[in-house]
């Protein structure tokens, strides 16, 4: 079992390493491979010793400056996702759980309309933070407020999703309401393309704050395996088996909305993939969580970028938003698993 | 020149949502590699000098404010992307077309006085219909993209500016379409439009076409005498249910001031906006001017208005007073004139009491 | 007859000695009393029954017992240890709690289950050792369920399921063994199989406690039983002592509100009970 595992693992850090490079050289722009080992091998210092010559401005700019940071960005969003999906959905026993459930997506997006339509957007990033914590929150409360369940960790996981859909809502409307009311010209644009997810505009300061993110927060929350096991047969079952329910899942929520907001405030909300991965992986590698958050990370990032692959050249020369990607693929995938589950 | 009276500074909204913040290091380093890459040419070295005539700046770097960008131009533009027919047919108009390498997002056709111009050019070949991506755009390896909307020089368009400026691309979006407060024109006028052609002119090294473009759109602008018959009328630009409608600052206003017609949604301070159909009916235009656009034709919007019952008692749709004007005139740019005279001339048609 | 609210068995022989000594459990849902001051206890190395119709607090009971609820007031110790101010993973590894038909859709297998139960002995973040995956075999075989270790849990029949949550609390290696309605979804056969594996745990010297529904099933299977009644004022002890001593037709009517006729078993010489309508 361990050795399966460990193939997996391997596998899976493989996978990504070559998704990385292969999807590097893709582009609406005929780069060559050469012309992209060129920039690489003169931005890491190797031209000299390798004899390379150095690139034109625009190619390095091209690499360097669009595809890498894009790339990386994508790479560590979809890792993040992943990872909050694979514990969102175990700590509110639903499968159809995803990051954003708890109107941290919605917060966020209000957040984010808000300043684009105050002409602000510099403090996008941060609004949208601030969004997604805030719609936390109320959601909290609300789930709190709604009655006690005379259960172990305070509001049952039904209440929570309950009160997650009503902060959602709210904050869906506010959103329409903020971009009827003061939206100008192609201010529409801006904010449709941030609602549908986007990493167009990564630049490295994108991979340092979502990458930052995943590496502390995400290997914090992949560290939790064993705990997310013991909910596996309910709250009371973990509580007996010695698990401070109530602490555990306040805390784990927190990690999750802290890392969705970073990664939400770098991408907006990229749909589906906290959703799906988790269970394409539980497909090939079963539930025990350990295994299943470090593969869910790897596989959501090497998806994600091939995704953006894909958004930036189908419609060559345009670009699509990746959200409509993850989106497209991502709907029929969970049909399937709607109608296999019918069927088991 | 007339530009808005604001100190220099970094537009936030015309920055990318999702990319670098502006920083005072960040626009030295900028306005470094501007000047530098000017000064050495296109980058990638396939340009190497462009046909036809360029001539730097007479008088040295031009620095301009663009909608709160901060730009400077060592030398005129050799490569130009065009995004919007505005900013194609100023290219065209004043005689610079061989100096454009793409353009994208067209709205229509060129007018005919422009057609042989486009001939032979990207013009007459985009390379997208609607707003390119970035690497498309630099694929070009252009030193210019000119933009006639903001949001076309974002991350998720052709590029943030201040990315391309660090990549040594220039970017120039028509101020008449700036949105940021302090540099929407408000309200646009004839000077307006006619300071852009000048300031392009400037850009490029082109001032002689320039003045000769101005002064003939002044005679011909002059030579329209606007009606004094307190007419008023409805700008349909689109919309079904709830329709939108030119507005009270815009090139929607500035047209129908110079022919001499009063707007029904001329309060709204705005350049177009929304409106509703019951207002329309409450003020009864007298005349209707229809935008006649390659996805929402002139006569769409006569059937739209013929068949609803609201609609169908307008006493401009009763009498089928309509006047049709082409929509990329109606953005600001060189067609504005004529667009101009082309309504006060079908308004002379109509014969109306 | 008399409704006794203090245990046959002396409070103070208990408490102290190597059994479940609960007094004065007291907890209110909001407004409402849903245990008033009741004690139990529950000797080592027997089956006791908590008894009582739907209503009198059994699960929630149960859930106080194991330390997952805290109560409002009452003192629970086990072999004289305090169990409510114990911290909580000492606690898990001294008793366990099985739950009516817990299941889940996850693809989880049954070792990975069992294997569950052995998180309270090693730190809350570190996988599972050899040694871990040799006491959950053997509590899987313990269970009769050896042949399962494979099979997700999701697959299994009802019976199956119990068994391996059961083989769970097994690999906890409790001293206590709270069981909340083992039997209620199984068959007779499952049924008797659950109650044989759960006195073959008493034998070896584990307290149990189980709740049940079935008065028949608690007859012929427990030793001790505690009955508690639903009240206006919240749920009381109505009798406890021996199957003998507490299932006799006068309590059994107070509490059920049914008629008995008890038989002795010619073989067992367990009371059985017959309901008259």
């Amino acid at each position: 079992m361990s050795a399966r595992t460990g193939l997996w693992t391997a596998g899976a850090v493989a996978a990504l390493l070559v998704t990385v490079v292969v999807a590097v050289g893709i582009g609406p722009a005929g780069l060559s491979p050469a012309e992209v080992w060129q920039v690489v091998a003169t931005r890491l210092g190797w031209g000299e010793w390798l004899g390379v010559a150095p690139p034109g401005r625009l190619v390095d700019g091209m690499v360097w400056q669009l595809r890498l940071p894009r790339v990386l960005t994508a790479a560590a969003v979809g890792a993040g996702l992943a990872l909050c999906g694979v514990v969102m959905q175990s700590l509110t026993r639903n499968p159809l759980a995803d990051p954003y459930l708890l109107g941290l997506s919605s917060g966020a997006s209000l957040g984010a309309a808000s300043v684009l339509v105050l002409g602000v957007s510099v403090l996008l990033p941060v609004a949208a933070f601030v969004g997604a914590t805030a719609a936390l929150v109320m959601t909290l409360l609300l789930a709190a407020a709604s009655g006690r369940s005379g259960g172990v960790g305070g509001p049952s996981p039904t209440r929570t999703v309950l009160a997650g859909l009503a902060v959602s809502q709210l904050a869906a409307a506010a959103t329409s309401f903020v971009i009827f009311l003061s939206a100008k010209g192609d201010q529409y644009r801006e904010i449709l393309s941030w609602l549908m997810g986007s990493v167009a505009g990564a630049t490295w300061t994108s991979v340092a704050i979502a990458g930052g993110a995943v590496l502390v927060l995400g290997t914090a929350l992949a560290s939790t395996g064993s705990l997310l096991d013991s909910f596996t047969f309910g709250d009371t079952a973990a509580a007996a088996l010695g698990v401070p329910v109530a602490r555990v899942r306040w805390l784990l929520l927190v990690g999750v909305a802290l890392l969705t907001g970073a990664l939400v405030s770098q991408s907006g909300s990229i749909g589906f993939v906290g959703l799906i991965l988790p269970h394409a992986v539980r497909l090939l590698v079963g539930a025990g969580h350990r295994t299943l958050l470090v593969l869910s990370a790897l596989f959501g990032a090497s998806f994600l970028v091939w995704a953006d692959t894909l958004a930036r050249t189908v419609l060559d020369p345009r670009e699509l938003p990746v959200g409509i990607v993850t989106a497209a693929i991502g709907a029929p995938v969970f049909a399937a698993l709607l109608w296999r589950g019918r069927q088991a | 020149m007339h530009l808005p009276p604001a100190h220099p500074r970094r537009s936030s909204l015309s920055s990318s949502p999702f990319g670098s913040r502006p920083r005072a290091l960040a626009l030295a380093a900028g306005l470094v590699a501007a000047v530098t890459l000017t000064g050495c040419g296109p980058a990638s070295g396939a340009g190497g000098a462009a046909p036809g005539a360029q001539e730097a700046s007479p008088d040295g770097p031009l620095t301009i404010d663009n909608c709160g960008f901060e730009v400077t131009f060592e030398e005129a533009p050799a490569r130009v992307v065009t995004i919007k027919s505005s900013a194609a047919e100023m290219l065209l108009a004043l005689g610079l077309g061989d100096r454009i390498v793409g353009s994208a997002f067209l709205d229509g056709p060129v007018p005919e006085w422009l057609a042989e111009a486009a001939e032979g050019t990207p013009v007459a070949d985009p390379f997208s219909d609607d707003v390119p991506g970035t690497e498309a755009t630099l694929e070009l390896e252009p030193d210019l993209v000119y933009a006639g909307w903001e949001s076309n020089v974002t991350s998720e368009g052709a590029g943030d500016r201040d990315t391309l400026a660090r990549l040594g691309v220039a970017t120039f979006v028509s101020p008449a379409a700036c949105k940021t407060a302090g540099y929407m024109p408000d309200p646009l006028t004839f000077d307006g439009v006619f300071a852009e052609i000048e300031q392009v002119g400037a850009i490029f090294g082109a001032d002689d076409a320039a003045a000769a473009l101005v002064a003939e759109q002044r005679a011909t602008l002059d030579a329209v005498v606007p009606d004094d018959r307190g007419l008023d009328a409805l700008w349909y630009s689109s919309g079904d249910d709830i329709p939108y409608v030119g507005a009270g600052i815009g090139a929607p206003q500035m047209i129908l001031d110079a022919v001499g017609l009063g707007n029904v949604a001329g309060g709204v301070q705005d350049t177009w906006t929304p409106f509703a159909w019951e207002k329309v009916v409450d003020a009864d235009p007298d005349v209707i001017v229809l935008v006649d656009a390659v996805w929402n034709s002139a006569d769409d919007k006569i059937a739209r208005l013929e068949s609803s019952p609201a609609t169908s008692q307008l006493t401009a749709v009763r009498e089928k007073r309509y006047l049709v004007v082409p929509f990329p005139a109606t953005e600001a740019g060189v067609r504005n004139v004529d667009a101009v005279a082309g309504l006060a001339e079908q308004l002379a048609e109509l014969n109306l009491p | 007859m008399t409704v006794s609210t203090r245990s046959t068995v002396a409070a103070d022989q208990v408490v102290g000695a190597a059994g479940l000594g609960a007094e004065r459990v007291r907890w209110s849902a909001g407004h409402r009393l849903i245990l008033d001051d009741v004690d139990v206890t529950a000797p080592p190395g027997a089956v006791s029954g908590l008894l009582g119709p739907n209503g009198s607090g059994k699960s929630t009971l149960l859930r106080i017992l194991a330390g997952v609820q805290p109560p409002d007031g009452g003192r629970v110790a086990l072999a004289g240890d305090d169990l409510l101010a114990m911290p909580r993973r000492p606690r898990a590894r001294k008793l366990a709690l099985v739950e009516q038909d817990a299941t889940t859709e996850l693809p989880v297998t049954v070792l990975d289950a069992v294997l569950l139960g052995r998180a309270p002995h090693r730190p809350m973040l570190a996988s599972p050792t050899e040694d871990d995956r040799r006491i959950a075999r053997r509590a899987l075989a313990r269970a009769g369920v050896a042949a399962l270790e494979g099979r997700l849990v999701g697959t299994l029949s009802g019976g199956e399921r119990q068994r391996v949550h059961l083989a769970r609390a097994l690999a906890q290696e409790p001293r206590l063994l709270l069981l909340d309605e083992p039997t209620n979804h199984l068959d007779i056969a499952a049924q008797l199989a659950t109650m044989r594996l759960v006195r073959s745990l008493a034998d070896d010297g584990v307290t149990v406690l189980a709740a049940l529904h079935d008065l028949s099933l608690a007859a012929a299977t427990c030793d001790h039983v505690v009955l508690l009644a639903p009240g206006p004022d919240g749920g009381r002890v109505a009798a406890a002592g021996t199957v003998e001593e507490v299932l006799v037709p006068d309590v059994v009517d107070a509490v059920y509100g049914v008629r008995t006729t008890v038989l002795r078993h010619p073989r067992t010489g367990r009371p059985v009970l017959i309901f008259d309508d």
